[in-house]
C-alpha cells in the first residue's frame, strides 16, 4: 500500500505515551500499542504470539521525494547503503557479525516517500537487535574510502536495471509529466546524480544530521514478544537519540497545463509499453475522493475490468492492462499501464483507454461491482497481514504517510461508505486528459 | 466483516502446527487457528516430460489451465468470480514436477474450492485460449528472457548448458521453434496423459478439516488412471576444464553465471555439509555472503554475488527460494550480478579465486562456528507461512526426508563438524571443470581475454586498504585455463530460438 501526509503532531510529553486502539471500529486485526519518546521517536508495538519471531522495522520517513536540492538526487536511496557501514561502537565487521549471529534476515529499502530498515529476528534476540539499530541510527561514523566503494556498489544496482524497459518508461514519465516537484526523479536518482555520488562524502554527514532524527523516524516491533519488556529497552536505547529534524524544502507542483505525450525508443527488443499517468493526490484516508480513487484503479482498469477482459482475453490485443491508483505524501500519479502486442495497436488501446475513463465519468459503476471490489480490498489486505515480516513491510507505507497505523482503519472505514456517485466524482476530477501525460515505449529491434 | 476480523486476529498462530499427514497422493498440513486454507495440487511431471521437438509442453499446458476456460466457465467468469475473494490459481513448473497453488480465506472455502476442483479437473482447452497463452509464452522467450531480464538469461543459459542432451536439457518455457511448432492436440493429450490419478499429489495447508481433505481427495481420485512413463534421470556430462559460452548482447554491463553438476541430494548428510559450506560462501541476497563481501562490499563491482547447490529460480526478485522446484540431479552455482564490462574477467577471476581457495583449504574453524549460529536462525525465514511449510511437506516426500528438511537441517546444525564440511566441499565441489556464461558485448574481446589468460588490471574510485590491493594482485594474474575450442560464442537471437 502506499501513502499519505496527514500532519503528525509530535506529542512532547514526558516519558512513554500510550495510546492502545478502541477495539470497537477496528479494521487492523491485531491489538497494538503506540509509545512517543520525549524526544520524538515513536514505536509502534504489535504482539502475535506464537512464531518465535519478531519483526523490527525503522521506517525513516524520508525517501526520493525529500532530495531537493540539484544534483543530490538518489541520495536516499544511496544513503540507505551507508547505514551498514558501522559505528565506532559497532564497526560494520562487528555489526554484520552480530547480525549474522542471530540469523537475522536483515535488509533496507527505499521508495519515493520512505526509507526503512528491518530486520526480522528470533525473539530472544530482541534486545541485541535494538542495541545495533539505535546505536547505528545515532552514531553512524564512516571513512571517505568506504563511502566511495559503496557508491560503486549503487551504481551496480543501477546497472542490473538497465536491462529493463520498465526502468526507462519509469524515468521519461516522471521527468516529462513533473516540472517542480521532486517526484521528477526516480528513487535511484538521475544517472549523473549517481556518478558523482563519490564525491559526496561531507553533503552526506548534512543528510544524516538532517533527516535521520528521533522525530523523523517511526519503529515498528511485531510479532512475539512481550511490549511490557520492550518498553523500557526502548527508552533505554533510543532516549538520549537528538531531536534536529530539519525539513526539506520541496516546491509544490503546479496544476498540470494540458495532456502531455512522449515517445521512447528502449535500445532492445520490448512489447510496446503504453502508461498513462493521471495527475492524482496526497494520500488521505478520510478523503472519500482518494479513496474512491484508488477504487477507481481497480474498476475501471484492473484484472477484472471491462476493458482489461476485453482486450487482454477477447480481442488479444494486449498481454495485459492495469491500473494503479495508489498512495504518496503528496500529490503524484495514478498509472495504467498496457503491454500491447502489435505496436500497430498502440492507437486503438488508448483510444479504449479514454473510452473507458468516459464511460466512468458518465455513468455510476453498479453497487454490485463496486461492492465486489469493497470486499476484494479486504480480504486482499487482510490475508497479506499473516507473518510479522509481512505485518512489519505492509505497515511501514502507512506509517511513513501518516506517521501512524491508524490510518488503516480510517481508510477502511471511509471505503465502507462510499458510493456508486462517489466512483464517478473521483472519475470526473482525475481522469481528464489535461491532468494527464502519455508515454509510448517501444523497441529499437522489432 | 466482523467475523473476518475476530478469526485473523487468531493468525498469530500461524506456525502451530497441529498435524501433518503423508501418504502416497496426499500431504495435509492442519494449522491450528489458521484462518486461510493453501492449496498445492502437485502433478509428477514437468518440462522433462516434454516430447522431443515440443519443448515448453508441461509449462504450456499448466499456462493454460491456470489462465483458461473451464466446461462451466469462461476464463472471464472465473476471474470474475475469483476477484471479490482476493484469490488466484497460479502455475508453476519445474523439471519434474507442476504444482498449482491457491489460498482462500476461510469465509470462501467452499466457493474458491469449486473452482479449483474445475479448473484442474475440466479445463475446455479452448482455441481462443491455446492462441493467446501461447503467444504471451513466446512473446516472454522471444522479447523479455532476451532483452530485459539479462540475470535470468544467464542462468537459464547456465542449465541449459550444463544439462544439455539430458531430459534437463531445455528451460521451462521452450524454445521459440519448439513453442510455435506446439498445437491445441499436443496440450490436451499431455493434459490427458499427465494428469491423472497416479500422478497427482494434493497439498493441503491451514485451517482444514478432516472432512474436507476427504472430499479433496476423492474429487481428485476421480482423475482419469495412468501411469506416467519413468524419465531417465538427467546425469549432466563431467565437464573437461573451463568451458565457456559469450552470449552476445549489446549492454552496457556483464551477467556472469557459472558451475558444475553435482551429486548430492537434500536429506543426505553431504548435502547439509555443503548447504552449511555454501551458505558461508554465498547465502542469497545476504551480505553474510563470502563472495558478496569480496566483490561487493570490499571492492563495489556489482550489487551481489551468490553461491547455490539448489535450482533457485528469478532470484533477482526473491528473497528466499520457492518450494516445489526439486530435482534428482543440481548444478553448484555461482551468481555474479552484472558488472561493468571492463571488470567482467577480473570479477570471474575473483569468484573462481575465492571457489579454489575454499575447496582446497576449507572452512576456517571461527567461520564455521559463525555459519552455524547463522542458519540456525536464518532458516527460520524460508518457510514462515503455511503455503511455504506446505512447499516443503512436498518437497519432503519427494526426497524421502520423513522428519523433515528443516526439522533434519537443524539436527544436522548440531552434528555436523568442521571436518565434515571441508570433506564435503573437497569429495563434491571443484574449481577446474566448470561452464560458465556471459551476457557481455564485444564476445571477441572477451574470448581472447580468456584464452590468453591475460592479466585484467582493476582501478578503483577510492583509496582501497593494503590487503584489498595485495590480494588484487593475486586475482589480476589468477590463471585461467581456457582453451580456444571451449568457448563458443551465440548471438543473442539464437538463444532459446531451435
Amino acid at each position: 500500500m502506499r501513502l499519505f501526509l496527514l500532519s503528525w503532531a509530535v506529542v512532547m510529553l514526558s516519558g512513554f505515551t500510550a495510546v492502545a486502539g478502541s477495539a470497537a471500529k477496528r479494521f487492523f486485526p491485531y491489538p497494538y500499542e503506540n509509545h512517543t519518546l520525549k524526544n520524538g521517536f515513536k514505536s509502534i508495538l504489535i504482539p502475535m504470539k506464537g512464531s518465535g519471531l519478531v519483526a523490527y522495522y525503522t521506517v525513516v520517513r524520508t525517501g526520493s521525494r525529500d532530495e531537493w536540492e540539484p544534483g543530490k538526487s538518489g541520495f536516499a536511496h544511496f544513503f540507505e547503503h551507508m547505514m551498514f557501514r558501522g559505528t565506532q561502537k559497532y564497526p560494520a565487521s562487528a555489526y554484520n557479525r552480530l547480525v549474522a549471529e542471530m540469523g537475522a534476515e536483515a535488509n533496507a529499502f527505499t521508495s519515493d516517500d520512505l526509507t526503512c530498515y528491518y530486520m526480522v529476528i528470533p525473539t530472544l534476540k530482541l534486545e541485541t537487535a535494538m542495541d545495533l539499530e539505535s546505536d547505528r541510527f545515532q552514531n553512524l561514523s564512516y571513512e571517505e574510502a568506504p563511502f566511495r566503494t559503496e557508491a560503486g556498489a549503487v551504481y551496480g544496482e543501477y546497472r542490473k536495471n538497465l536491462s529493463s524497459p520498465m526502468r526507462l518508461a519509469n524515468e521519461t514519465l516522471l521527468n516529462t509529466t513533473f516540472d517542480k516537484h521532486t517526484y521528477r526523479h526516480t528513487t535511484m536518482g538521475f544517472e549523473q546524480d549517481i556518478k558523482d555520488m563519490p564525491n559526496m562524502y561531507e553533503y552526506s554527514k548534512t543528510f544524516f544530521n538532517r533527516y535521520y532524527r528521533p522525530e523523523n523516524c517511526v519503529l515498528l516491533v511485531v510479532g512475539d514478544f512481550d511490549p511490557a519488556a520492550a518498553k523500557p529497552m526502548i527508552e533505554k536505547y533510543y532516549g538520549g537519540w537528538q531531536p534536529g529534524y530539519v525539513p526539506p524544502q520541496i516546491t509544490a507542483e503546479p496544476p498540470q497545463d494540458g495532456e502531455r505525450k512522449i515517445d521512447v525508443t528502449f535500445e532492445g527488443r520490448t512489447l510496446p509499453l503504453v502508461w498513462i499517468a493521471y495527475k492524482g493526490d496526497a494520500f488521505d484516508p478520510s478523503d472519500k475522493m482518494v479513496v474512491s480513487a484508488y477504487l477507481l484503479g481497480d474498476l475501471a482498469f484492473g484484472e477484472n475490468s471491462e476493458i482489461s477482459k476485453k482486450l487482454a482475453i477477447r480481442e488479444q490485443k494486449v498481454e495485459s492492462i492495469d491500473g494503479d491508483f495508489g498512495f504518496s505524501r503528496d500529490p503524484k500519479l495514478y498509472d495504467v499501464y498496457s503491454r500491447v502486442k502489435d505496436e500497430n495497436d498502440i492507437a486503438y488501446v488508448i483510444g479504449e483507454i479514454d473510452k473507458t475513463a468516459e464511460a466512468f465519468r458518465t455513468t455510476p459503476v453498479s453497487r454490485e461491482d463496486l461492492e465486489k471490489t469493497k470486499k476484494r480490498s479486504r480480504y486482499s489486505y487482510l490475508m497479506s497481514l499473516d507473518t510479522p515480516d509481512r505485518v512489519g513491510s505492509v505497515l511501514s507505507r502507512i506509517v511513513t504517510l501518516t506517521g501512524g497505523i491508524e490510518a488503516v482503519d480510517q481508510f477502511y472505514a471511509t471505503m465502507a461508505e462510499l458510493t456508486p456517485e462517489d466512483i464517478q466524482a473521483a472519475a470526473q476530477k482525475y481522469l481528464r486528459k489535461e491532468r494527464r501525460t502519455v508515454l509510448v515505449l517501444k523497441g529499437a529491434k522489432s | 466483516m466482523k467475523t473476518l476480523v475476530a478469526t485473523l486476529i487468531l493468525s498469530v498462530m500461524l506456525s502451530t502446527v497441529v498435524s501433518m499427514a503423508k501418504d502416497k497422493q496426499s500431504v495435509l498440513l492442519k494449522v491450528a487457528d489458521d484462518p486461510t486454507i493453501s492449496f498445492r495440487i502437485l502433478f509428477n511431471s514437468g518440462s522433462q516430460n516434454d516430447p522431443s521437438g515440443k519443448e515448453g509442453l508441461a509449462a504450456l499446458t499448466a499456462a493454460i489451465i491456470a489462465e483458461g476456460s473451464t466446461k462451466n466457465h469462461t476464463y472471464e467468469e472465473i476471474l470474475a468470480l475469483l476477484y471479490p475473494m482476493a484469490a488466484d490459481v497460479s502455475e508453476q513448473v519445474d523439471k519434474e514436477m507442476t504444482v498449482f497453488s491457491g489460498r482462500t480465506h476461510r469465509d470462501n472455502l467452499d466457493e474458491f474450492y469449486a473452482l479449483v476442483k474445475e479448473i484442474l479437473i475440466e479445463p475446455a482447452f479452448t482455441e481462443a485460449d491455446f492462441n493467446r497463452v501461447k503467444k504471451d509464452r513466446l512473446n516472454y522467450v522471444q522479447t523479455t528472457l532476451r532483452y530485459s531480464q539479462d540475470e535470468e538469461l544467464g542462468k537459464e543459459s547456465l542449465y541449459e548448458f550444463v544439462f544439455t542432451g539430458t531430459p534437463y536439457g531445455h528451460n521451462e518455457e521452450g524454445h521459440v521453434k519448439s513453442l510455435s511448432s506446439i498445437t491445441l492436440d499436443d496440450v490436451k493429450e499431455f493434459y490427458r496423459t499427465h494428469y491423472t490419478r497416479e500422478n497427482v499429489v494434493v497439498g493441503l495447508g491451514g485451517g482444514f478439516d478432516s472432512e474436507f481433505a476427504e472430499q479433496v481427495r476423492d474429487d481428485f481420485e476421480g482423475l482419469p488412471a495412468g501411469e506416467v512413463a519413468a524419465v531417465p534421470a538427467p546425469h549432466a556430462k563431467a565437464i573437461d576444464g573451463v568451458q565457456v559460452e559469450i552470449v552476445e548482447k549489446d549492454t552496457k554491463s556483464t551477467a556472469i553465471s557459472f558451475g558444475f553438476p553435482i551429486d548430492v541430494e537434500r536429506g543426505s548428510r553431504d548435502y547439509y555439509a555443503l548447504a552449511i559450506a555454501i551458505s558461508w560462501l554465498g547465502e542469497h541476497r545476504s551480505s553474510f555472503s563470502h563472495l558478496y563481501q569480496v566483490i561487493r562490499e570490499e571492492r563495489g563491482l556489482n550489487y551481489g554475488d551468490y553461491a547455490y547447490i539448489e535450482h533457485f529460480p528469478y532470484g533477482y526478485a526473491r528473497n528466499f527460494p520457492p518450494a516445489n522446484v526439486a530435482r534428482r540431479q543440481q548444478i553448484f552455482q555461482i551468481w555474479i550480478r552484472p558488472v561493468p564490462n571492463e571488470t567482467r574477467v577480473f570479477a570471474f577471476r575473483a569468484a573462481l579465486r575465492e571457489l579454489q581457495n575454499v575447496v582446497e583449504n576449507g572452512m576456517s574453524q571461527a567461520d564455521f562456528e559463525l555459519t552455524r549460529k547463522f542458519l540456525k536462525g536464518y532458516t527460520l525465514h524460508y518457510a514462515p507461512t503455511t503455503m511455504m511449510k506446505l512447499g516443503y511437506a512436498l518437497d519432503d516426500r519427494y526426497y524421502g526426508i520423513e522428519e523433515g528438511h528443516w526439522a533434519l537441517f537443524a539436527k544436522m546444525l548440531d552434528e555436523l563438524t568442521l571436518e565434515d564440511v571441508n570433506a564435503a566441499l573437497k569429495k563434491h565441489l571443484g574449481y577446474e571443470n566448470l561452464k560458465a556464461v556471459f551476457i557481455t558485448p564485444d564476445a571477441e574481446g572477451l574470448k581472447k581475454a580468456l584464452v590468453n589468460n591475460d592479466p585484467s588490471p582493476i582501478t578503483y574510485a577510492s583509496d582501497k586498504p593494503a590487503g584489498v590491493l595485495e590480494e588484487d594482485r593475486s586475482i589480476v594474474r589468477y590463471p585461467l585455463k581456457v582453451k580456444p575450442e571451449n568457448v563458443r560464442i551465440v548471438k543473442i537471437e539464437e538463444v532459446f530460438e531451435g
